[in-house]
């Protein structure tokens, strides 16, 4: 069952064409990853999802409802966390929630027991007094996820929610949202730069320039637009010339680009005395992401030049 | 629930926010100040000129320039704190908070009136404190106000802090940027004092700069401030003197208790019309701004 569709979905900022004729669904309990550099639209799709801006053509349906004239009901099924943190650095977490809470109409008996859920959901016992200014920024993440669930949604919208944390907090960020799917069968929709995140999604949409130039899953993906890789270990780069292909050093090892898992296949049968150590590895999301897009992604989310 | 919910939020961030807080006193601080360095001193000697000859007990004086100080402070106190305390709403739209407001389901108008009842009340709030204080402070250096004048400071302070809150809930709604709060803030702070005659009494002023003040609808609820705190002091100097009731006038001109309009006095009660016409203009200014581009965007959004 679909929870989200969208069909010809257009937002134009003058000549720029920010979202150009899209279309594309996402599965109930399905974790979406939506792909692309700074500026391929992402945002401006998640704005418009969420009722922030108006489209200029298309439509969306999240739930059965379309957001034109039922706004409201789709809000109360939508939960979203935003790149930077919208939470109220001198208020104590506990107000944070609650303020969030009561915008959904959740006061007096039911706020308690939601605020219960979730301070042993997201462990939370600690902090709930303390003003979030103080809190690190993992503690500060866990807390505007914990916000944005506030109202139990169907979805959970992290529209890169990622970028700018350290690796430890990116973990622990990841940790949180794979246990709410797993507990909760929720739906979460994902807007990133992250290749590493993207590939653990179920469904990977790459975006560029405003249009959809891939849907599928990553595998799809990875046996549509990369080969395969095979790695070998303690084996020279003149007993490898035999597979007559240029192999890539990598480190002590060298790497050899191959169709797919079948010819890759072949040449150990062909060729056992070369594998005596080796591991054979699907193709990266950063491949799958040059291929279609012609583009690399930098650490900060803005196009690389190669 | 929802509405006292984000009353209670936008209040907390002004108190628990020490740089918005103490932002929002300079004003006052700077009136305070100048008034302890040389204005109390300036406005008493003027008042011993204008009864040149007349033996005028201290504490009378003492109650006269007190007075006008606390007058002075209510006014720019209404007005500089609703600008400080409305910085919430421009800080949540700086931020993606507004934009986190909107991805739920309250509505633009609680939200509005959100910021709106919250800046009252912050503003209404302080000000009352001033407004205690400066009775004790009153009691001690020279009471002259009767049961009526309590009452009317009270009000006069409730219509200025809504004058102020609605003034400033209509600038702020157009501020997006750090830059732009800071220069209202300092705009508000330097100058609305001169402005509304908290600083130097308008009659002080050239005669142009003293009519172009005149249009300005606060410079009229500073004045039934100055009329309330000072009046009594006024009347008890002039009462046992011959042709009392002439120097009481023009004291009360000279002072800006009374105002003039192009030379014409404005009544007390034409003061209150004013004031309170102009809240309500600003009130349906604001409700105009804060509607208008919701309803334009509920149209637009979404259609195929």
């Amino acid at each position: 069952m679909n929870i989200i569709e969208i069909e010809h979905l257009k937002k134009y900022y003058g000549e720029v064409k920010a979202v150009d004729d899209i279309s594309f669904t996402v599965k109930k309990g399905e974790f979406f990853a939506f792909l692309g550099v700074n500026g391929a639209g992402k945002s401006t799709t998640i704005s418009i999802l969420c009722g922030r801006q108006p489209a200029d053509g298309g439509s969306v349906t999240i739930d059965g409802m379309s957001l034109d004239g039922h706004a409201d009901e789709v809000k109360r099924r939508l939960g979203v966390v935003f790149q930077s943190s919208v939470l109220d650095a001198p208020l104590t977490v506990a107000d944070n929630l609650k303020y969030r809470a009561s915008l959904y109409g959740i006061h007096g008996e039911k706020w308690r027991a939601q605020l219960e859920k979730l301070t042993e959901l997201f462990d939370l016992s600690e902090l709930l007094r303390r003003p979030v200014g103080k809190l690190s920024g993992g503690q500060r993440r866990r807390v505007d996820i914990a916000r944005a669930l506030v109202h139990d949604p169907e979805i959970l919208i992290l529209d890169e929610p990622t970028t700018g944390l350290d690796p430890q907090t990116r973990q622990s960020v990841w940790s949180i949202v794979h246990r709410l799917r797993k507990e909760r069968e929720m739906t979460v929709f994902l807007t990133t730069h992250y290749m590493e995140e993207a590939a653990d999604a179920d469904r990977v949409v790459i975006l560029d320039g405003g249009k959809i130039l891939a849907d599928a899953t990553p595998l799809e993906l990875k046996n549509t637009y990369t080969g395969d890789y095979i790695t070998f270990y303690g084996a020279s780069e003149e007993e490898l010339a035999v597979l007559g292909a240029s192999v890539e050093r990598v480190g002590e090892a060298f790497r050899l680009e191959v169709k797919n898992t079948a010819e890759a296949t072949e040449l150990v049968l062909k060729h056992p005395k070369l594998f005596r150590d080796y591991e054979i590895t699907k193709g990266k999301m950063d491949d799958v992401f040059l291929r279609v897009t012609g583009k690399s992604i930098g650490a900060t989310g803005a196009e690389e030049k190669r | 629930m929802t509405l006292k919910d984000l009353i209670v939020r936008n209040c907390k961030l002004y108190f628990k926010d020490k740089g918005l807080f103490f932002s929002s006193l300079i004003a006052p601080i700077i009136l305070f100040f100048l008034f302890v360095a040389f204005l109390g001193g300036v406005y008493k000697d003027s008042l011993l000129s204008v009864f040149e000859g007349v033996e005028i007990e201290s504490r009378l004086v003492n109650g006269f320039a007190g007075g006008w100080l606390m007058s002075s402070l209510l006014a720019v106190s209404a007005v500089s704190i609703a600008f400080t305390a409305n910085c919430v709403m421009v800080q949540d739209k700086m931020t993606d908070r507004y934009a986190d407001f909107c991805v739920s389901p309250v509505k633009h108008y609680q939200l509005a009136l959100g910021y709106y009842i919250a800046t009252a009340l912050v503003t209404l709030l302080v000000c009352s404190v001033a407004l205690v204080v400066g009775y004790i402070y009153l009691a001690i250096v020279g009471w002259y106000l009767t049961f009526t004048d309590v009452v009317l400071t009270i009000l006069d302070t409730v219509l200025l802090v809504l004058f102020g809150t609605s003034l400033s809930s209509i600038v702020c709604k157009f501020l997006k940027s750090q830059g732009g709060i800071t220069a209202v803030e300092v705009i508000v702070s330097a100058a609305y004092g001169f402005l509304c005659g908290a600083y130097m009494p308008i009659a002080s002023l050239a005669d142009a700069i003293g009519k172009t003040l005149s249009f300005l609808p606060g410079t009229y609820g500073t004045s039934l401030l100055h009329e309330h705190f000072m009046g009594g002091a006024i009347d008890e100097i002039c009462s046992g003197l011959a042709g009392g009731d002439v120097y009481a006038q023009r004291t009360r001109e000279g002072f800006d208790c009374v105002i003039s309009f192009f030379d014409n006095a404005v009544p007390e009660w034409a003061c209150y019309l004013i004031i309170s016409i102009t809240v309500v203009l600003l009130i349906g200014l604001y409700i105009l701004l804060v509607a208008s581009p919701w309803k334009k965007r509920s149209k637009k959004v979404h259609s195929s």
